[in-house]
């Protein structure tokens, strides 16, 4: 009766950290449950029927989850609740789709009562073929994504023993000389390998490529893999031939620029969502060869027509990479149902703890507007509010101050507004890197940068993702898409790299004081918050003063 | 019917004085019955049946009278148990009076052999029961079914000659009026009563027995054949297969069946015989005899002997159920609590008709997080509990009571007992909100007697039709088919507490731990409480009732069961040990329920008619919950005294907090999760509030670092402080009035000025003073001093107060109507037995002398009731007096005379049971008692 665990009636888990049983409750509870804040000293996971049905999916029964909760929990869990877990995970199962020699794929039921009663629903008629006999209906095979997804919201979930097609083999080897996988991200590779498909959460800079690699080599099969945009794809490119046995020839880029199908080929959401004339004429990339493995890089960005996509793929091994999977449109559900289920997940401090991030010190600048600004900004339009305050002079000032006290130090300065980034870039005397920046000129800014030869870069949000910029120690956030939480997540993830001295990396967020920048600023910052990131507030007088 | 008679003329005390002295004979009448039983025995009865004893009888005679009336009879048969019930059933088919073995073969069937031509049909259609196997437990349970029914007055006279009062024989009996559970029909003279002389010959004729020279010589030499088990069952033999198929439709019943004026040949055979007799015109009914004869001589197809036994769903560890219902008790605590806080400013209004709208409830549930089922199950909670009530206003509201207050200050346990010995005892359901008022009277009294009545109606049903029951008619339509509303009229079912109580017992009587299957829990109560109006489907055994139809009862037993878990009475479906304690003196663990088989089983336990009504006094009530309260007291959590403090703005508190903590933290943070702990999410606005409740920055920071276990988090600091920074830049407030002028000084002037005190001024700017005084009483202060003050026109007064926590005055809780009077307690019983006897002796006390003015006062002369009063103080013998009291009123009383003196005489009445003095005057005679009847 002195578990770590605390049962709420939310179906929340409380687990105290600090509890001695703490890591072996974490491990008993971490197949069913979602670990959903990870802040310093109590960790909240949610008990979600997706999560239990995961669990089942993984061959948990409803037994180990009540005798986890039971065995850990610190009070009395209530029976009610008990009971409501036993019935979701016995929802699981009652359907299977499989493969039938004769009819190909089928949807076949253990319980007819609920066949009925799926067959019955409209959304899933459309998707479903003959009743082969009262137990077994047949599946259109390209609905294969499609009537997973339906059957999971009807609280039906079906379990896929269809398997998965080899693809086209393609020999592809890691090539660990000089380096191996982490622990954690060996383990990704088999908890993903193991599951067929699915997502890893991995935090920035925590080597998501490697996992990718690492399952490329698992799949020996042709790869195609989705990234944000062409720089990314670059790095993708860079990393493939440099840590396996691939070569430059065998890897292909299919983007605005190259269309080019290889083995291995990496194509951007951008040119995939390309429609002409109310068709996505890339689309058909994915038909082109027959792939073994889908990489879905940055997959919380995974734009909907691929959404749509990928259920026609089910029956491919997927693969999805994020490192927040927190998508401010709500749709992490769809993600879990198409790519599959969250295959594995590390707290960003556990890695950081282990030593492959740098530790970051995350601080708030608090800046007081001065009252001519504070008065514009009372009369300014509602829509026109943020920008004002996001874009005050005396952010700039306090910005440039910043820049200074860390003078040497290779430095990002990001923000939202072109124009206040041109001003900063002006005031500082550094390259301004934005949309309308060529991705040759990106790559010589960043090659310079990296060398060395530039010590400050003031970045768009262009620059958001899969750029690798080892040495930059202190990123200072200047404006932001309003309240994106995973926005802040990735632009902490820039300086995350372990940096070789081992010191830690600093991240300012430059906020307005009493505006709504300051709300905003919250928002975003709950994400890391939770992920155990304490921000330092400080207040842009006292550092001005100090500094 | 018999000649039994209950009911004797009540002024025949000395036509039936018994010559008492002789050995016992059989008791004539109930009444006689009744007096040749002990107090201890009489007391039972009125236990049993305490709707006897009021008023208190005057004596035995009226007592029988009383228990004869037929309202007093079909509530006793309607707290019988189904064995009881069967046996009472069996009676009434029976001769009048029967033997115990009669009854006995009524039950168990006698094995005579039967055609085994018939029984073949018959068998083979029917699916008859083993019967040898229930014989053994029949033989077993029947003494104690029959005590029951003595016991409750319901059957009288010694084994040899059982009677049934007449009442129950009456509403048992089958008759076309009344079809009996039996489903057994009239019997031949009954059902002869109309017939013509000729067309019994007839029958008797064509049954192979001689005519006879008159009818009722006829109609007995028919019903002589058809009770003779050999040679009915060679009438039988001689039918044709079909004739026999129609008998084993009408066997188990019902018993009628309809024919055309045509009847076919197979019909015919029967009717010529007499085996069926029409009682309407184109129905016809199976004689009882040939039924009895039919059935193997059983009155009904499933006697239950044994009450069924509860199966055990799952067998827990009792330190579990404890910790889950303690877990859930401190759940019930915290959910109430909650609800009141929510209703704390004003809760919602009263629906004109009573109770709370559904969109209130569905808000309720909503901020309780909870089915709106279950949130009325709270709100009733709290009202039973009088913790909440209507506040009476012209502008009703529900709000809590001053009772609420006084409860939060009790320790949780205490909480607990408090609001579980409400529930136990109340009598309103919350399980009825949202259903219709029309289920009223659905198991009800009036609702089984209803049933009764409209079935006449229906109970003819074609010879073809299988067996169904019209029961399933008998809710009649109510004219007020409103929907009935949690704490609105309409929800209060006099049979809950019972039940509760009795679910209770029930679980109380597994080993602890052990949880019951719902299912033969409630097979149990049906069978320890038939319907009445239930057992008019005997054709389909109980466990094939339909569930969508349950009775009152069994839909109130599965509520108690999930309330109780609610509640946390019980855990994962176990009583609970302070549940067990709870309850009270109830059966120890594994004591199987002695209730049918006193001779088997020595235990007296309370069965269900003492669990009938909950224990009525309430300190015995209060014992027991003072009992669950210690008991509970250890498993509840301790509260605690901190609470975690995270970065992302979060405190977690990992148990339940002490209370100032948890006030204050209601305030100054968002509750996002509750359960065994509860998080908390600070946010500007909930630092706000507790700024606008009058904490500064320094009181929340001082209370965040006391009270959290880690570090506070700098952004918590910085939230505070910052939204501190802002609050009460702006400054609100209110004034009755105010005084302006551009001069300074005159302000100066007037602040300085002593009078100017009452007028409570206060200086907002250096030309503006706010003051408390209203702007009339300001000006006539302001001219009282001298000064020529101008009235300006008052420009909107802002009011701002806090809202006050919001009380009804001070209420009661709802009483629980009881069904019927409560149970008496051991004194009142043991003083209404004493007071009956007294009255029966004064009624029937032989008198030596004046012999003839019987039933009149005794007179005697002045001299003569001296003397004897003297004589009697003396001896110390009672006398029996005529008195005359001061209004004039004249009764007979039986006294003892202790002394006489100045013309009084102080006595002993045992009528009144009290030593009281009498003047000499008003006594208008006196007479001796029978040297026996003292």
């Amino acid at each position: 009766m002195n578990g770590p665990l605390i049962v709420q009636s939310d179906k929340t888990l409380l687990l105290e950290v600090d509890h001695d049983q703490a890591d072996n409750c974490r491990r008993a509870i971490a197949p069913f449950a979602e670990l959903e804040r990870a802040p310093e000293h109590i960790h909240t996971y949610r008990v979600t029927p997706l999560g239990l049905w995961n669990a089942r999916a993984a061959g948990h029964d409803a037994e180990q989850v009540v005798d986890a909760l039971v065995q850990y929990s610190r009070y009395p869990v209530p029976h009610a609740l008990l009971v409501d877990i036993a019935e979701t995970m016995d929802r699981y199962g009652r359907l299977t789709l499989s493969k039938d020699p004769a009819h190909g794929l089928v949807l076949t039921t253990t319980d007819r009562p609920v066949l009925e009663e799926v067959l019955r629903s409209k959304r899933i008629k459309p998707l479903v073929g003959a009743r082969i006999d009262p137990d077994t209906v047949a599946v259109h095979p390209s609905e294969r994504g499609q009537i997973k997804q339906t059957l999971l919201k009807l609280g039906w979930p079906a379990e896929d023993l269809a398997g998965y097609v080899d693809g086209e083999a393609h020999p592809i080897e890691l090539d660990e000389s000089g380096w191996a996988l982490r622990p954690y991200q060996k383990q990704a590779v088999e908890s993903f390998w193991h599951g067929g498909s699915g997502v890893v959460v991995l935090p920035c800079g925590a080597g998501k490529t490697l996992v990718g690699a690492g399952s490329m080599a698992q799949a020996k099969a042709t790869t195609l893999i989705l990234v944000t945009n062409t720089v990314s794809a670059r790095q993708w490119k860079h990393e493939l031939v440099k840590r396996t046995s691939l070569t430059e020839d065998e890897i292909g880029e299919y983007s605005g620029t190259r269309k080019e199908i290889r083995p291995v080929t990496i194509a951007t959401y951008q040119v995939l969502t390309t429609k002409r004339k109310g068709i996505y004429p890339h689309l058909e990339l994915f038909d082109s060869r027959d792939w073994g493995l889908i990489v879905y890089d940055e997959v919380h960005l995974l734009p909907a027509p691929v959404f749509k996509f990928t259920a026609d793929l089910q029956a491919r091994r997927r693969l999805g990479l994020t490192a927040t999977l927190v998508r401010e449109d709500g749709r992490e559900s769809d993600v879990f149902s198409l790519i599959g289920p969250k295959r594995f997940d590390a707290p960003w401090k556990e890695i950081e703890a282990q030593g492959y991030i740098a530790p970051a010190d995350c601080i708030e600048v608090r800046v007081n507007l001065t009252d001519s600004e504070r008065l514009t900004y009372a009369t300014a339009e509602t829509e026109e509010k943020y920008r004002y305050c996001a874009t005050t002079d005396t952010k700039r000032k306090v910005t440039e101050a910043l820049v200074r006290r860390h003078q040497g130090q290779q430095t990002l300065v990001i923000g939202q507004y072109i124009d206040q980034l041109d001003e900063l870039g002006e005031h500082l005397d550094a390259p301004v890197i934005k949309g309308e920046t060529t991705n040759a000129q990106r790559e010589k800014l960043f090659d310079a940068f990296r060398q060395g030869e530039i010590s400050v870069l003031v970045v768009s949000k262009v620059a958001n993702f899969s750029i690798d910029l080892p040495e930059a120690t202190v990123a200072i956030q200047v404006s932001g898409t309003f309240g994106s939480r995973q926005e802040e997540a990735q632009r902490l993830g820039r300086v995350l790299r372990p940096k070789a001295d081992g010191h830690p990396a600093i991240f300012y967020s430059v906020v307005a004081r009493d505006t709504i920048d300051q709300d905003f600023a919250a928002h975003r910052q709950r994400f890391l918050a939770e992920q155990g990131y304490a921000y330092r507030i400080v207040d842009a007088d006292e550092l001005l003063a100090g500094g | 019917m018999s000649t039994e008679q209950t009911q004797e003329p009540a002024t025949a005390p000395t036509q039936s004085a018994p010559a008492a002295a002789e050995p016992p004979a059989p008791p004539r009448s109930l009444a006689e019955a009744l007096r040749a039983r002990d107090d201890a025995s009489l007391a039972a009865l009125l236990r049993a049946r305490p709707d006897l004893l009021t008023p208190v009888p005057g004596d035995l005679t009226q007592l029988a009278t009383r228990a004869g009336t037929r309202a007093s009879v079909v509530r006793a048969l309607e707290r019988l148990d189904r064995f009881a019930l069967q046996t009472a059933e069996a009676l009434a088919v029976a001769p009048d009076p029967a033997t115990y073995e009669t009854l006995l073969s009524l039950l168990t069937g006698d094995c005579a052999e039967t055609s085994p031509h018939t029984t073949a049909v018959v068998r083979a259609s029917e699916a008859l029961p083993r019967p040898e196997a229930d014989a053994t437990a029949i033989e077993h349970a029947l003494p104690g079914a029959l005590a029951t029914l003595r016991e409750q007055a319901l059957v009288w006279g010694p084994d040899d000659r059982l009677r049934l009062v007449r009442t129950a024989r009456e509403l048992l009996t089958p008759s076309p009026q009344h079809p009996s559970p039996t489903g057994l029909g009239p019997t031949v003279a009954e059902a002869t009563a109309g017939m013509s002389p000729g067309r019994i010959q007839e029958i008797v004729a064509a049954a192979g027995l001689p005519t006879t020279h008159d009818a009722v010589s006829a109609v007995a030499a028919l019903t002589e054949l058809f009770t003779d088990r050999t040679r009915m069952s060679a009438l039988l033999d001689g039918a044709p297969t079909e004739s026999v198929v129609v008998l084993s439709r009408l066997v188990w019943g019902p018993p009628y069946g309809q024919v055309t004026a045509e009847p076919a040949a197979h019909l015919r055979w029967l009717l010529d015989r007499g085996l069926l007799l029409p009682t309407a015109p184109g129905t016809v009914v199976l004689p009882r005899e040939a039924a009895l004869h039919l059935r193997g001589g059983r009155a009904h197809r499933q006697p239950e002997p044994v009450p069924p036994a509860l199966e055990s769903a799952a067998e827990h560890r009792p330190q579990v159920v404890d910790a889950t219902a303690a877990g859930q008790a401190y759940t019930a605590l915290a959910t109430v609590e909650e609800l009141l806080k929510d209703w704390d400013e004003g809760g919602p209004a009263v629906l004109r008709a009573g109770g709370l709208s559904v969109r209130d409830l569905k808000r309720t549930a909503v901020a309780l997080d909870v089915p709106e089922p279950v949130a009325a199950f709270w709100v009733e909670l709290a009202y039973a509990a009088g913790l909440l009530a209507s506040d009476g206003e012209a502008d009703e509201r529900y709000a809590a009571t001053p009772a609420y207050d006084e409860w939060l200050e009790l320790p949780a346990a205490e909480r607990w007992a408090q609001l579980a010995s409400a529930w136990l005892a109340a009598t309103r359901t919350s399980g009825l909100v949202g259903g219709r008022d029309a289920d009223f009277d659905a198991g009800g009294l009036r609702g089984a007697e209803a049933g009764v009545e409209r079935e006449t109606v229906l109970s003819p049903s074609s010879v073809g039709a299988s067996a169904r029951s019209p029961s399933q008619h008998r809710r009649a339509p109510s004219a007020k088919d409103r929907t009935l509303s949690a704490l609105g009229p309409g929800l209060d079912r006099s049979a809950a507490p019972e039940v509760r109580h009795r679910v209770l017992s029930l679980l109380a009587t597994l080993p602890e731990g052990s949880a019951p299957t719902a299912e033969s829990l409630l097979a149990r109560l049906r069978w320890e409480r038939p319907l009445r109006a239930g057992a008019t489907q005997p054709f389909a055994p109980p466990s094939a009732q339909p569930s969508a139809q349950d009775d009152l009862r069994t839909r109130l037993a599965r509520w108690t069961l999930t309330e109780a878990e609610f509640l946390g009475v019980t855990g994962r479906g176990a009583l609970s040990s302070h549940g067990r304690a709870l309850l009270g003196a109830v059966p120890a663990p594994a004591a199987p329920d002695a209730r049918t088989a006193p001779d088997t089983h020595s235990a007296s336990t309370p069965g269900p008619h003492s669990a009938s009504a909950p224990d009525a006094h309430s300190a015995e009530a209060a014992v027991n919950a003072a009992r669950a309260a210690r008991l509970l007291a250890p498993l509840l959590p301790e509260p605690l005294d901190h609470v975690l403090l995270q970065a992302d703005l979060t405190a977690v508190a990992p148990g339940p907090l002490q209370r100032p903590l948890a006030d204050m933290l209601d305030v100054l943070a968002d509750v996002e999760s509750k359960g065994g702990a509860t998080v908390y999410r600070f946010t500007p606005g909930s630092v706000r509030r507790a700024l606008d409740a009058g904490r500064t920055a320094s009181d929340l920071h001082a209370f965040l670092a006391a009270h959290s276990r880690t570090p506070v988090p700098q952004p918590l600091a910085y939230l505070i402080d910052d939204v501190a920074r802002k609050h009460g830049h702006l400054r609100i407030g209110a004034a009755s009035a105010y005084v302006r002028c551009d001069d300074d000084a005159v302000l100066n002037e007037i602040l300085a000025d002593k009078r100017s005190a009452a007028l409570r001024l206060r200086r907002l700017a250096p030309t503006v003073l706010a003051a408390q005084a209203d702007p009339a009483a300001l000006l006539d202060g302001l001219r009282g001093m001298g000064f020529a003050p101008a009235a300006e026109s008052p420009e909107g007064d802002v009011l701002i107060a806090r809202a006050h926590a919001y009380r009804t005055p001070p209420r009661t809780a709802p009483e629980p109507v009881p069904d019927g009077p409560p149970v008496p307690d051991a004194t009142l019983l043991g003083g209404a037995v004493r007071a009956i006897r007294a009255g029966d002796r004064a009624s029937t006390a032989p008198r030596r002398t004046a012999p003839e003015h019987t039933g009149e006062l005794p007179r005697t002369t002045p001299a003569e009731t001296l003397a004897t009063m003297q004589a009697a103080v003396l001896t110390g013998q009672a006398v029996w007096i005529g008195y005359v009291n001061a209004e004039g009123a004249a009764s007979q009383r039986v006294i003892a005379p202790v002394r006489v003196e100045g013309g009084f005489v102080t006595a002993y009445d045992h009528t009144a049971d009290e030593v009281r003095t009498y003047p000499l005057h008003r006594i208008t005679g006196v007479a001796e008692l029978a040297e026996d009847q003292i």
